[in-house]
């Protein structure tokens, strides 16, 4: 039935892609929510808050009265406090269910707020509808134009990563094995966008790499911008020797965001792999996607194509096989954040 | 009168919240007058399923319940966490609503086949089915106990609505408080036994050797009764027949109320505290209420000669209390300074009913301070600058990694003079494991 999900879980929401990105920029981070959409954020997609690096990211607190009456002053008035408590450099308003069912005008808002604070206010506009891709997407959107600083000298062998936030990766040490693996390629400096700097001096990047489709029009920003060129790349770790053995002459079905299952697969053909086809709910930008991709949209989607035994190995977070109780073949797990929220 | 704003955390001695009054509580302690920080000492508030009990687990207390939760996908994001550790895997559903199912309310023509789909991809019949409703109905005004009707009749189970708005959460009704209500909905008039009695609040049972269970017995009562510890749906359905019910934990007031207008069945209420003293009179004054002699002359003994020895061997030890832990903790912490700890900070929600506390605590510790996780100012808190022996509460601990911890926030709850030796056990063990000397 469409809608209902009987195995899955929800999947990270926009707002925690939004969140992801903003993070550690300087700025103030205001969820317009009730509490619930920043407490998931918090206790759930960002584990950057356990490792005691503070973010101010801040719940608006929203209540009925709020929703009812749309007191738009209220919450200005709260946010400049904060800002001003924090020194914050600029304000995000990252949109939740809420302020998408009253109809929330972020970008009046955004202009009651730094006409205040006489500091940029930007919004993402997520509903906590969409994925957590989405949400990256629309985070790069709002910052990239309202960050970057004007820079006409290109600085030979820096590199810039977009994308590379925890709810892509497959473990914690990824950031640091894509920056090994560019400094291995003669990259002298790797920028992850993760800090304030980073987007200031965009423009200095000789080169941009894209790991998710999240961040490729951000990229193309840039390159619209600065003349930056992009290479959309998986820069994960290589398959481990016993998966490349187990996928020799399998057909094999590769579950991930776009750009690392695109990768994925490669590798699996270059095994020995007799077929490959890869799938998923995320994000499928036509620049990067392999044909014969399958764009799933319901949990009914995934039971139906591979809910049976027509792929030998299937490769996946591991939490998808909840919903295959037909499968009989090999499921390797390849941790995807944004999926079960562990590494 | 000391306050500090601007790069500090906000912070207020006792003394001066009790000169202040309850009627005037700082805005910086008051949640709706700031945005609120999020931080993981501030999940607890933020997001209370995240750990321990929230809507969507406390929703699940009826035994063979399963529950279909309707939102937007971010709604049911925390909950992969219950369903990996918590062992709810097989007993969430979910109906994830689009752009047009919020434009055009058509999911409510739905909910009732998705209800009878999951009825039947079951092995065994629930016993009953809980629909979890949030913001977003909220804002629409569904009516979804019209929607439940319709979804019984369809799959031939029970099916009642419970509430996930924490739009809410500062209302007459907040979602902790109607859930409870929800929970005892199902409930139907029965006769009345005189010797049974509900104990109200928790969603987990009381520890095994709380007092209150003999001391019930002692005065006559043969059941007592706890939803958690229900192993059938025909033991949460006795649970109408009690004489009365004692509400343990006061968000449990509209389900009593609930109770007493459509089963007849009365309450009275008792408070978790950790003052030895005031454990003895509340059983006095229950003694009182029920017309029946109450001797905890025992536990009363005991619970004092084991103040006595933590006072003795750590009279003098620092410690911060936080929210996320299962007390009050401006009571806990007269508590504690009576019994020889400093207590330096507190980190919690306040209210005008914690003044009885606080009137108390200023003549004990007049200098302790109390700071709000909420308020934004706590971005600048450092536990380093603030070293305390001891935290109580896992929002303490995030503050005080050095400091030995008592995170007192399990599921199985204390309560009465059992709550206090469990508590100064667990205090004693984590100071000795960090090598704290005794005296």
């Amino acid at each position: 039935m469409k809608g209902l999900w009987k195995y899955i879980s929800p999947f990270a929401p926009d707002q925690s892609g939004a969140a992801a990105v903003l993070y550690g920029l300087g700025g103030i981070v205001v969820i317009c929510d009730a509490g619930g959409c920043a407490g998931n954020i918090c206790g759930f997609d960002e584990p950057r808050w356990f490792s005691g690096r503070k973010s101010a990211v801040f719940s608006a607190g929203l209540r009925d009265m709020d929703a009812i009456l749309g007191r738009d002053d209220l919450l200005v008035r709260k946010v400049c406090a904060a800002a001003e408590t924090v020194g914050a450099a600029f304000v995000a308003l990252v949109g939740t269910p809420v302020p998408a069912v009253i109809g929330t005008d972020f970008k009046a808002l955004c202009r009651m707020i730094s006409r205040k604070l006489n500091v940029p206010a930007l919004s993402v506009p997520t509903t906590g509808i969409g994925y957590y891709d989405a949400g990256m997407k629309a985070a790069y959107e709002a910052l990239l134009p309202a960050l970057t600083q004007e820079e006409s000298v290109v600085e030979q062998g820096r590199a810039g990563v977009l994308g590379a936030v925890p709810l892509e990766l497959a473990d914690p040490d990824e950031q640091q094995v894509i920056a090994e693996t560019l400094q291995r390629e003669g990259w002298k400096k790797t920028t992850f966008f993760d800090c304030r700097e980073d987007y200031e001096q965009a423009g200095r990047n000789e080169r941009n790499f894209v790991v998710s489709p999240a961040a490729l029009k951000g990229a193309h920003y840039l390159y619209e911008r600065f003349g930056t060129p992009y290479e959309i790349r998986y820069l994960g770790r290589p398959l481990p020797g016993d998966v490349r053995n187990a996928v020799k002459g399998q057909r094999v079905l590769v579950i991930h965001q776009q750009i690392a299952a695109d990768a994925i697969a490669e590798e699996v053909l270059r095994a020995g792999a007799s077929f490959v086809q890869t799938a998923g709910w995320f994000l499928a930008d036509p620049s990067c996607i392999r044909p014969g991709h399958i764009r799933l949209k319901e949990e009914d989607d995934w039971c139906q194509l591979a809910d049976n035994d027509a792929f030998d190995v299937i490769l996946g977070d591991i939490y998808f096989k909840r919903a295959l109780p037909h499968f009989t073949g090999l499921y390797i797990d390849m941790p995807h954040f944004a999926v079960s929220g562990r590494y | 009168m000391m306050e500090h704003k601007h790069s500090q955390p906000y912070a207020i001695t006792v003394q001066d919240l009790v000169r202040r009054g309850k009627d005037r509580i700082p805005e910086e302690l008051l949640s709706s007058e700031h945005l609120i920080y999020n931080s993981p000492a501030a999940l607890a508030f933020n997001s209370p399923g995240a750990q321990g009990f929230g809507v969507k687990r406390a929703g699940l207390s009826i035994p063979g319940s399963i529950m279909l939760l309707i939102g937007p996908g971010c709604c049911g994001r925390n909950t992969t966490i219950l369903g990996e550790q918590g062992g709810y895997q097989d007993r969430f559903y979910f109906y994830i609503l689009d752009e047009t199912d919020i434009v055009t309310g058509r999911h409510l023509q739905k909910i009732p086949q998705a209800v009878a789909e999951i009825v039947e991809s079951r092995r065994e019949k629930p016993s009953v089915v809980m629909l979890c409703m949030t913001c977003v109905d909220a804002l629409l005004g569904t009516d979804m106990e019209r929607v439940s009707r319709k979804a019984a009749s369809v799959c031939g189970v029970p099916v009642v609505p419970c509430y996930m708005y924490a739009l809410t959460r500062e209302g007459r009704k907040p979602p902790m408080v109607d859930v409870r209500r929800a929970l005892c909905s199902l409930l139907e008039k029965q006769p009345r036994h005189r010797r049974t009695v509900n104990l109200l609040g928790f969603f987990s049972p009381l520890q095994e050797d709380c007092e209150l269970y003999p001391i019930l017995r002692q005065m006559g009562l043969v059941r007592i009764q706890e939803l958690s510890r229900c192993r059938n749906f025909d033991e949460y359905l006795a649970m109408s027949q009690a004489n009365f019910n004692l509400i343990l934990h006061p968000e449990s007031w509209l389900a009593a109320q609930d109770m007493e207008k459509r089963l007849g069945i009365p309450s009275i209420t008792l408070t978790r505290l950790y003052q030895v003293s005031q454990i003895h009179r509340q059983y006095m004054a229950l003694s009182r209420a029920l017309g029946s002699p109450i001797d905890d002359e025992p536990w009363l003994e005991q619970a004092r000669q084991a103040v006595d020895a933590i006072r003795t061997r750590f009279s003098g030890v620092t410690m911060a209390i936080g929210g996320m832990q299962n007390g009050n903790a401006y009571e806990m912490a007269l508590a504690l300074t009576r019994y020889g700890f400093i207590v330096r900070e507190i980190y919690a929600s306040l209210s005008p009913d914690d003044f009885v506390y606080l009137r108390h605590l200023a003549q004990w510790s007049p200098d302790t301070e109390v700071y709000s996780n909420l308020s934004p100012t706590m971005l600048y808190y450092e536990g380093a600058s603030h070293p305390v022996n001891l935290t109580i509460g896992k929002d303490a601990a995030w503050y005080h990694g050095t400091a030995a911890h008592v995170n007192w926030d399990d599921d199985i709850q204390p309560f009465g003079y059992a709550g206090v030796l469990s508590l100064l056990r667990r205090i004693g063990s984590a100071l000795e494991e960090r090598g704290h000397s005794t005296r």
